[in-house]
């Protein structure tokens, strides 16, 4: 089986179980749910050169803010990302075994896997996720963008907690403060003076941030931005030579300038 | 008819004869430390020889492609689920070599009713500074060697020897530059590609003859033309594989095979092909 690259599989037959928190075993915590750590606003967006996908940086537990400063887009490989909304432990170890898994992949095969292939790892994780999704302590709900290099294009997707995937045309969001930007995306996109497909770099970082902006004025699960402690959203964009993060001096000197109080 | 120990004996030494016999059409593999990073080449016939195996791993091989394939997987498979299990800064290619090919390799090479690995493999890691970059090479039966700065697989220990010095001498004005790296490794390639010429089929190293041939390469100066003139003519029938670890690459995977231009670009100009 290691001859066709798939590293869960070898992964179980080394013993691993990826969900330890099935729903049977799981009654008991339902009880302790405010001890869980959840609550976000990720969302991707195209623009002219791709694809920008930023997330807030708080994790909160209950009403407690548990850490401001989570990087919530996480670099997969190269040319994707998974914006994760939901239970962090649960997220962070998923992108750990996807990340393994295209490595391997790539490593074994000697070619990249397909992007339909990237996509379909993730939904495998999910359904597999499913009974602790559905318990409560393992709730996933990311968004994945990347390039895809054969068609040459910034695509976005985005998944329900069982796993279905569905793909955003031209943005997508999750987590608790989304409801929020999604009408504000929606009005942007279909009357804003041009689709948010063909903004330039800039402004679609500025709208990054007045997005997330807002989400944190009406979620209190969503951390905005920090300037006493330097704390800025994480902001990457991903066009055809992959992906980068945005600098957080250049972050900083936007919000101060288009985003605080602009008018 | 093995039970007696001076019979094993003699069946190890005929398989070193019929192993040494395998790799003396082989195509050396030329590692080297350059200001960025590491550059590994070599020729190669449709197959490729050079690998990447994990973030700041690569991996070299001379002979059979299937038993090179199959201790790929074994290397890839150690390496991903230590990376997994524990950190990627955990995967060192002197653990994978020294507690995962080696024995695998030795044993093979020692159970003398099966047949042994047709390999020589070589592992270059990219070290968080230069100065800690490291080469391993694994013979055929299993007996590894750690070195810095350059590593070389070639047909036989003796050509091994003589292409490292060469290179060696090459490299001690400081760490070249990629363009320069790369005149080293195709020079050195070329000489390890004419030296296998002079040990014919029918010579063994370590019979009198062999000695002479031995002492002949260790001596051997070459002609710069010839070197080049054979580079031309491999140009024209083999496949340039050039792959680096390059420290300047953003992100953990460090491994970087060149493309065709690129590969062009550090041609020496004597060898462009026309």
């Amino acid at each position: 089986m290691g001859r066709q690259g798939d590293f869960i599989h070898m992964l179980r037959e080394q013993g691993y179980a990826f969900d330890p928190l099935r729903s049977d075993q799981a009654q008991s915590v339902l009880s302790h749910q405010d001890m869980i750590t959840k609550g976000t606003t990720v969302l991707a967006c195209k623009y002219q050169g791709g694809v920008m996908v930023a997330g807030d940086r708080r994790a909160t537990a209950g009403t407690s803010v548990m850490y401001d400063r989570t990087d919530k887009v996480l670099e997969l490989d190269r040319f994707c990302v998974m914006a994760i909304a939901g239970v962090p432990a649960t997220a962070f170890e998923m992108a750990r075994v996807l990340e393994h898994s295209f490595k391997y992949y790539r490593r074994s095969q000697l070619q990249d896997l397909s992007f339909e292939g990237k996509l379909r790892a993730l939904a495998k994780l999910l359904k597999e996720n499913a009974p602790a999704a559905l318990a409560g302590t393992g709730t996933v709900v990311p968004v994945f963008a990347g390039f895809d290099q054969e068609q040459q294009e910034g695509k976005i997707f985005f998944y329900d907690i069982l796993g279905a995937e569905f793909e955003g045309v031209d943005y997508a969001v999750s987590g608790s403060g989304s409801p929020t930007i999604r009408g504000i995306l929606h009005y942007l996109h279909r009357w804003g003076d041009r689709p948010l497909y063909s903004l330039p770099e800039e402004e679609a970082i500025v709208l990054m941030l007045r997005l997330l902006s807002s989400a944190a004025e009406f979620d209190a699960a969503t951390g905005g931005i920090n300037f006493e402690s330097n704390i800025f959203p994480i902001v990457k964009r991903i066009t055809e030579q992959g992906v980068e993060t945005i600098a957080s001096e250049q972050l900083k000197q936007l919000c101060a300038s288009q985003v605080v109080r602009h008018v | 008819m093995y039970e007696e120990p001076h019979r094993w004996v003699e069946a190890v030494g005929n398989r070193r004869q019929y192993l040494d016999d395998q790799f003396k059409q082989g195509s050396p593999i030329v590692a080297l430390s350059y200001a960025e990073g590491i550059l590994l080449l070599t020729f190669s016939r449709g197959t490729p020889k050079i690998y990447e195996v994990y973030d700041r791993i690569a991996m070299g091989g001379m002979g059979h492609p299937a038993d090179l394939e199959k201790l790929r997987f074994q290397v890839l498979d150690m390496a991903h689920l230590e990376g997994f299990n524990r950190s990627p800064s955990d995967v060192t290619g002197a653990r994978l070599l020294k507690y995962g090919l080696a024995p695998t390799v030795k044993q093979a090479f020692e159970e003398i009713f099966k047949a042994p690995f047709i390999v020589k493999i070589l592992l270059a890691e990219l070290g968080r500074t230069k100065e800690r970059d490291q080469f391993i090479c694994v013979d055929y039966d299993g007996t590894f060697e750690e070195v810095n700065t350059c590593a070389v697989l070639a047909g036989a220990s003796s050509i091994q020897l003589k292409l490292l010095d060469d290179m060696k001498r090459r490299l001690e004005g400081g760490l070249p530059s990629l363009k320069a790296a790369a005149d080293i490794a195709l020079k050195t390639w070329a000489e390890g590609a004419l030296l296998h010429q002079t040990v014919s089929s029918d010579v063994h190293l370590d019979d009198e003859k062999g000695e002479d041939l031995e002492q002949s390469i260790s001596t051997k100066e070459f002609d710069e033309d010839e070197v080049l003139s054979h580079l031309r003519q491999t140009l024209t029938q083999h496949t340039l594989e050039c792959c680096v670890l390059d420290r300047t690459v953003s992100g953990s995977s460090k491994y970087r095979s060149l493309s065709r231009d690129e590969v062009t670009e550090l041609l020496p100009s004597a060898v462009h092909p026309a």
